[in-house]
């Protein structure tokens, strides 16, 4: 194996897989990664045995091969060499990298015990726009979680539609969803759960590239293919496995209706919320009061050693009924969660009550939705 | 050798030809699914484990194969994915201390199952026994034994908060524990009607007859709300009917006995009576002295006796409310960090104990009787002699003498001018009936309970 290739190309390559490389106790192959010269591009995978990332880029190939190197070692000492060419042998196991005066070499292990990423048998494929996929997928990546019970809740619900991909999360404390919607209509409807930590790499690795993104599927495992701007030739795969698992019947724990909805700005929302958590104590309770005579809310919270906090932020109030007063009881780091993931200047908010489901969404973006359980009020 | 047998002597003899970490990582949760005409399939729990057996191990492995039974000539690869369900649940993993310190509620709606729609918190290890509700837990416990052949259907019913629902979901889950196989469904009678009223709609009352025709159990909550609702309850007829014909157990509950569901169609009040009536009645003291205990166990709470043995002689009618008080006092020493005593827990209780129980007026009173009878408000104050009304305008009348202490004269003139003697007649004609007949004074006293409830 011998090529020449851009710093700035291999930095990057290694920067996308070499996080998911390392950690493997059992099978110590898997903290390095395969590199691999082919016809004019150079290929680098990694895996874990859930999830694998294989990234292209194009180089002058003067002789195909491959060999497995140690990821940490690899990166570290990529990233330091100066921004330019670099030329790259193989002899004996042994990665000879030759960049202006630095002449290093490192020790590989044999490609052959290098397991196989598996290739998705399907040529069908859905185009997604890149951006706004990460974006969404950002919006709700962080409310699923780890249980051991619940496997099926420990990942990301991707449910396509017709019109629109469905993504949702929830950890049966709080509920988010995200609908991207199509702008032409397909003819697949399908689902599937995809593990968090797939997610939060599709994320890191995706996000801010333009341009659309293939999604391919298949009964036990996704992939996702970015394109290199260059030419026609994949830059970026990330396959994964898919978790076993029904999703469960979320449709049912997004409100209908709303006992009150008021309107409030959101910057300010998150400060009144900040404020009051510094009073609220080890149970994280923030109390959200409305009083019919006032047009707004009443932010309150308490803890009995250090004191308390009121404050009244101004806002659009409308009643489903007869206005009256409510009281209702959140977890601060809850709301502020929520809050954090709409993008909009306005925010409604919707309460049913001490103890029904409330909801966060963007004043204008009926795409995006909330919801949080209160804490039970003593 | 059968498959089993083949597949781990394989792993026995591969085991030797690579290296410890290969053999852990590659063939860990495999196993043969099938062996027919000399071809094998392997299952592999994930894509990576099939395409490394594929390419690397495949040689390997079908000489091992063929050296252990010549019969093999071809093994193929299939991706299954290991049960992972039968795993024993440990209580609620420790997620952070923000979860488990606080109130936080969570979705109710996640904890269900998705299938039966039954809640696994109802199971009969929680669920007290005492003199008042012995009938229908032994009839409950019949039924699990062997679903479908004894009482079928069991029809329970009771007031409000005294553990019907717990009872039926009990049933289900623990039907669901021992006869896994079974298709068990659990309804409230309003997503029944939704169910009809949807495939009506959508044209597809077909496939709805399908997905009720394989069930095993059928659960229907509080179904007295389907009084008054003619396509459903023909609907429910013959899914009713469907059912017991194949000795399907059905399980119903309702807050009074088939007989005083007024306008359920008669077919179905017969239906409804061929199995097993069982009545939860109000539970006595030691009783709710025993749930309150139980309930205080479960909540970690350590009351002294007297203020157990006081909230249960002061809530009688209701088990959610003997928690809805064991929550008050628990709420209050939590925040004033010491157990309460007699005194604060007679202020503390107050609102539950003596609040809106004794305060109805007579309108308030006809109104439910009309409600309860299906009739018009009207119906009952005017002066027809239908025998249908009659019998609702001497109950109310009844009920205004008893509970009220109206005079007669104000009876009379309530219903429609009447004179003071139409009302005592009323009140003798009820209470004689009271004496003999057991259904009468059910339906009473269900009566009673509406009207304080409102």
């Amino acid at each position: 194996m011998k090529f020449i290739i851009l710093k700035e190309n291999l930095n990057q390559g290694l920067n996308f897989i070499n996080r998911i490389a390392g950690k493997n106790l059992t099978l110590p192959i898997l903290n390095n990664i395969l590199i691999s010269a082919e016809k004019n591009f150079l290929n680098l995978s990694a895996t874990d045995l859930e999830l694998g990332i294989k990234y292209w880029a194009l180089i002058k190939t003067e002789k195909e091969g491959k060999i497995t190197i140690p990821a940490k070692t690899l990166s570290a000492f990529i990233n330091l060499l100066p921004d330019d060419k670099i030329n790259i042998e193989l002899k004996n196991q042994t990665l000879n990298i030759d960049c202006q005066d630095y002449q290093t070499k490192i020790k590989g292990l044999s490609a052959e015990e290098f397991p196989i990423i598996p290739k998705i048998e399907n040529d069908n494929f859905i185009e997604l726009n890149c951006r706004v996929f990460c974006e969404g997928l950002s919006g709700v990546v962080d409310f699923a979680v780890l249980n051991q019970n619940r496997p099926e809740l420990s990942g990301i619900y991707f449910n396509f539609r017709k019109d629109a991909l469905c993504l949702v999360t929830t950890d049966s404390f709080r509920l988010a969803e995200k609908l991207l919607f199509f702008k032409e209509k397909t003819n697949q409807e399908f689902s599937f759960i995809l593990p968090q930590k797939s997610v939060r790499e599709i994320i890191n690795i995706l996000s801010g590239k333009e341009g659309s993104l293939k999604f391919y599927f298949s009964q036990n495992q996704v992939m996702f293919e970015y394109l290199m701007t260059e030419t026609a030739h994949p830059q970026i795969q990330i396959v994964s496995r898919v978790i076993d698992g029904e999703y469960p019947d979320y449709q049912g724990i997004i409100p209908k209706k709303y006992e009150a909805q008021i309107i409030l700005p959101k910057e300010k929302l998150l400060n009144h919320i900040k404020t009051a958590s510094i009073f609220s104590g080890k149970t994280n309770e923030v109390k959200i009061r409305l009083n019919p005579q006032k047009e707004g809310i009443e932010i309150f919270s308490q803890n009995p050693e250090l004191g308390e906090n009121q404050s009244f932020l101004q806002g659009q109030v409308k009643y489903s009924s007869a206005p009256k007063e409510m009281e209702v009881s959140f977890n601060h780091r809850f709301l502020i969660d929520g809050l954090l993931n709409i993008k909009e200047p306005e925010v409604i908010f919707e309460l049913n009550n001490e103890d029904g489901p409330a909801a966060l969404r963007p004043k204008t973006d009926s795409s995006y939705v909330y919801i949080v359980m209160p804490i039970k009020s003593v | 050798m059968d498959k089993n047998e083949l597949w781990q002597a394989l792993l026995a003899q591969i085991q030797f030809n690579i290296s410890k970490a290969n053999f852990a990582t590659w063939f860990r949760n495999t196993g043969i699914i099938s062996k027919e005409d000399g071809s094998v399939m392997v299952s592999v729990p994930n894509n990576f484990s099939k395409e490394w057996l594929e390419n690397k191990y495949n040689k390997l492995i079908f000489k091992i194969l063929r050296s252990l039974d010549d019969g093999v000539r071809e093994i193929k690869y299939n991706v299954t994915h290991t049960e992972t369900k039968p795993r024993e649940i440990p209580s609620s993993p420790p997620l952070n201390d923000v979860y488990n310190n606080s109130a936080q509620m969570d979705f109710a709606e996640l904890k269900v199952d998705k299938e039966t729609n039954l809640n696994p918190r109802y199971t009969f290890n929680n669920f007290i026994v005492g003199p008042f509700n012995e009938l229908p837990q032994a009839a409950a416990l019949a039924i699990v034994r062997t679903p479908g052949l004894i009482y079928n259907p069991l029809f329970v019913y009771g007031g409000v908060g005294l553990g019907k629902t717990h009872l039926i979901q009990a049933i289900g889950n623990e039907i669901a524990k021992k006869f896994p196989e079974k298709k068990i469904k659990y309804l409230s009678s309003e997503k029944l009607t939704s169910g009809i009223v949807s495939s009506i709609q959508n044209h597809s009352i077909d496939k709805l007859k399908l997905l009720y025709k394989d069930l095993d159990v059928l659960i229907v909550d509080d179904i007295q709300f389907i009084a008054g609702k003619e396509k459903t309850q023909e609907e429910f007829f013959h899914i009713f009917n469907g059912l017991y014909e194949k000795n399907k157990q059905i399980i119903l509950s309702s807050d009074r006995p088939p007989k005083a569901i007024a306008s359920l169609q008669e077919r179905l009040k017969s239906r409804f009576e061929g199995g097993m009536i069982a009545d939860i009645s109000l539970p006595e003291l030691e009783t709710r002295i025993a749930i309150l205990k139980i309930k205080s166990q479960e909540k970690k709470l350590n009351f002294p006796d007297e203020i157990i043995e006081y909230v249960a002689q002061n809530i009688q009618r209701n088990v959610r409310e003997l928690e809805g008080a064991l929550n008050r006092l628990s709420a209050y020493q939590t925040l004033n960090n010491r157990v309460p005593d007699i005194e604060t827990t007679k202020t503390l209780l107050k609102n539950v104990i003596f609040s809106p129980k004794k305060t109805t007026n007579p309108d308030n009173v006809i109104k439910t009787v009309a409600c309860f009878y299906d009739l018009k408000e009207n119906d009952i104050l005017n002066t027809s002699r239908r025998k249908e009304i009659v019998k609702p305008r001497q109950i109310a009348m009844f009920i205004l003498r008893e509970e009220l202490k109206s005079s007669f004269p104000f009876i009379g003139r309530k219903f429609g001018g009447k004179d003071h003697t139409t009302a005592i007649h009323a009140h003798n004609k009820i209470a004689k009936e009271l004496e003999k007949d057991e259904n009468l004074a059910e339906e009473i006293n269900l009566i009673k309970e509406q009207i304080y409830s409102i």
